[in-house]
């Protein structure tokens, strides 16, 4: 009997496509579309189509399931996701940190909850369209790789990723190019080939992250304050710390010879600290929260990676260096490295590896 | 192979059914309002059907009108009763009536209409007094389901009757699971509308009838042509309705030998669920005692599954070729937990965790003792894999018979 495999697909074509490819690998696929967001009010046609959780795009996927003849079901993780990742997403803003919902939908839904609901199906792996490569070496250990197409190369949001869960995903578009993917799509006669790509979080179709986080959050714990330059001097009040995030200069509403930039959110105080642009420079950061994809190949002491603080963002050659409370210290090679993020993942590589990565707490 | 095990969702064709299908798509269909020939002997096809269907539940031929199903039947019902309505603005159902019933009701209150839904108890039965004291002078109609989808439950329809009739309101019975299933007799129920569904009785979907008393009149549903006494225009489904003739009579001939068929192998898979399964649940009413009075449709087992996802036991089931359902799927085709099962009182945990499991005539003995094995296998996997958290709920369980109690 062949092996089987639950595809976790959203009506898009990278996972249509790979559900096509490992059934056409002679793999059971079993096609599954996460209900992840909670009902959008308000009647049908108000709710936009790639939002990812939308019944057209479930629509979508359905169809290609018929089309390539394997079973698709449509489950129901909405509690999951919402304590999960949608609490997590606003109470990371709230703290004045910019959190990566993907990265942890991935850690805990994908690659967890599903993993789970992939057993309880009698599933042998989880499988996605994520542009990544997984690979086994002689010695039975799994590596995390960059995908063959640095333009869609997905690897950053996946550091979270270990043996156990890389022993039982499979990520079939690892070694193609979207223009492959596309292609791919319109030789299987899939009516998505062409559907464009979903850009904004899946739960915030809007992109007003600010409005989301204020409907859920309680109104009391949303921190107005000041805008403050370094010295302290007040420069304008505002609304609430969850509506910056560092290294942003629009929205800020205020006049100043040389732009200004968020340089640093004091959730506490409600103080947003802003600066010229070279005062973002930082020379590294602290990480929290650090997975590693396989942490017997981390040696003690400091160890020369490329970090990548962002997703959009080249890799950067730094030094990370585990510390004893479970953090990390990385600096960036040369001095003057980039803005940092606080809450956004950095992910560190070696070449075309990833070795593992964490959240970031702070600039140094 | 697989085991079809949801019968209350829709039956397989009958055999009889297939093949009068067969037979008469060989003959030549016309228009049964055609004045030639043709259309006489489609008339005459038409007739005999008509007759076969009223004669599953008592009622005379002309008091059945050919729908394209139990929904439309219930629409029909329901707002042709309105439409006909001046003064009386009252409706009385319940809360675990299925959606064609729920809709036209949330419809109609949205015109104006006083609709009143009543809880049932634990086992989902709806108390007669509770309908007596719901009825007065501006209760148009009466709308209840005599074996409830889900869970089995059979209603004592004919001691709402008397109330209903003294008040002066009309009493319309969903028999859409019932039908075939329990014997009926329009008379003794004294209901003046009764709903009938084609493909629950093994007959196609896409056609259903509706019982009008003959001294009822309804708005039509459907404007057209003078077919159907008027109460439903359109050139009837002649095919459909041969069908539903044809399984009427089958579902009244196999009736007493299949119903208690039917309850042997149901009481047999749940011995071996309950069995296999510790804590499993039966919802509604237990197995009938044969000495009493029925209190369900004996082919509906509606079980409880301790420590897991109802969602996920359905899909794992269904690759391991048992099909089963849970309450009903939402626009996006995921499960929502069932409206009856919360009504209740069941908290939302217990219903996410409970499938209904529904017998008919094609199952097999065969069947059930692959579906018991594969079912406790199914769920010792998903327990293991997936495990819930079981959290209190506001219902005390000790009023839930459990299954080993139920099944004596």
């Amino acid at each position: 009997m062949s092996a089987r495999v639950l595809v976790a697909m959203s009506g898009g074509v990278d996972s249509s496509v790979a559900a096509a490819i490992l059934r056409e690998r002679g793999y059971d696929v079993v096609g599954v579309a996460m209900r992840l967001a909670p009902e959008t009010a308000g009647p049908a046609p108000a709710r936009r189509r790639g939002t990812c959780c939308s019944h057209e795009d479930f629509e979508d996927a359905r169809r290609v399931a018929e089309r390539m003849d394997f079973p698709f079901y449509v489950v129901d993780l909405r509690a999951e996701f919402g304590a999960r990742v949608i609490d997590n997403f606003v109470s990371e803003y709230l703290d004045g940190r910019t959190p990566n919902p993907c990265v942890m939908c991935n850690r805990e839904i994908k690659f967890d909850r599903l993993r789970e609901r992939a057993a309880a199906l009698g599933a042998d792996y989880v499988a996605t369209g994520h542009y990544a490569r997984i690979e086994r070496d002689p010695r039975g250990r799994f590596h995390l790789l960059r995908a063959a197409d640095a333009t869609k190369d997905q690897s950053y949001f996946l550091f979270t990723l270990g043996q156990v869960e890389l022993s039982r995903t499979l990520f079939p578009l690892g070694a193609m190019t979207k223009a492959e993917v596309r292609e791919r799509a319109r030789q299987l006669g899939l009516a998505n080939a062409d559907k464009p790509e979903s850009q904004e979080i899946c739960f915030v179709p809007d992109g007003d992250y600010a409005g989301f986080v204020e409907r859920a959050a309680s109104p009391q714990r949303l921190r107005a304050g000041h805008i403050v330059d370094r010295s302290g001097r007040t420069l304008a009040a505002h609304d609430g710390v969850h509506r910056f995030t560092v290294g942003q200069r629009r929205g800020l509403g205020l006049s100043a010879p040389a732009p200004l930039y968020v340089r640093e959110i004091r959730a506490e105080s409600g103080e947003i600290v802003v600066g010229p642009r070279e005062d973002l420079a930082a020379a590294g950061l602290i990480a929290r929260d650090l997975s590693f994809v396989d942490p017997r190949s981390i040696g003690a002491g400091a160890i020369a990676v490329e970090a990548r603080i962002r997703y959009r963002h080249p890799a950067l050659p730094a030094t990370l260096t585990i510390e004893s409370g479970g953090g990390a210290r990385v600096t960036f090679e040369g001095g003057g490295g980039p803005a940092v993020t606080p809450g956004q993942a950095c992910v560190f590589y070696r070449g075309e590896e990833v070795v593992g990565g964490g959240f970031i707490e702070r600039a140094l | 192979m697989r085991i079809y095990l949801d019968h209350n969702a829709g039956a397989p064709l009958r055999p009889e059914v297939r093949a009068a299908i067969a037979r008469f798509s060989e003959a030549d269909e016309a228009n049964p309002a055609a004045v030639h020939r043709g259309g006489q002997r489609a008339r005459r096809a038409l007739e005999e059907a008509r007759a076969r269907v009223a004669r599953l539940i008592g009622a005379a031929p002309r008091e059945i009108v050919f729908t394209s199903g139990g929904t439309e039947s219930n629409n029909l019902a329901l707002r042709g009763v309105a439409e006909t309505q001046t003064k009386r603005r009252r409706i009385v159902s319940s809360a675990i009536e299925h959606s064609s019933i729920l809709a036209p009701l949330e419809y109609l209150a949205g015109r104006g209409f006083e609709t009143i839904r009543i809880v049932p108890d634990r086992d989902g039965r709806i108390a007669p007094a509770a309908v007596a004291a719901a009825l007065d002078a501006d209760t148009a109609l009466v709308t209840m389901g005599l074996a409830n989808a889900e869970v089995g439950t059979i209603q004592d329809v004919a001691a709402m009757a008397e109330p209903i009739a003294r008040a002066g309101a009309l009493f319309h019975i969903d028999a859409a699971q019932a039908a075939g299933r329990i014997p009926i007799r329009v008379d003794d129920l004294r209901c003046d509308l009764l709903t009938i569904s084609g493909h629950k009785l093994g007959a196609p979907a896409g056609i259903g009838a509706l019982y009008v008393r003959a001294a009822v009149a309804l708005a039509p549903a459907m404007l057209g042509g003078p077919q159907e006494a008027g109460m439903r225009g359109g050139t009837p489904n002649l095919l459909g309705a041969v069908a539903l003739g044809v399984a009427a009579e089958a579902a009244a001939a196999h009736l007493d030998g299949e119903s208690v068929r039917v309850a042997a192998l149901a009481a047999r898979l749940l011995e071996r669920l309950g069995a296999a399964i510790p804590d499993l649940r039966l919802n509604g009413p237990g197995l009938d005692s044969e000495s009493s009075a029925p209190q369900k449709i004996a082919n509906t087992l509606n079980l409880t599954f301790p420590g897991v996802l109802g969602e996920s036991m359905l899909i794992a089931l269904d690759l391991e070729g048992v099909e089963v359902s849970m309450g009903s799927a939402c626009a996006a085709g995921a499960v929502e937990p069932s409206h009856v099962l919360l009504a209740m009182g069941l908290g939302r945990d217990e219903a996410r965790s409970s499938l209904r499991l529904s017998l008919g005539w094609s199952t097999t003995a065969d069947e059930i003792e692959r579906a018991a094995e594969t079912i406790a296998r199914v769920w010792r996997r998903v327990r293991a894999a997936e495990p819930t958290t079981t959290r209190t709920t506001t219902v005390a369980p000790a009023k839930r018979a459990a299954v080993s109690e139920a099944a004596r």
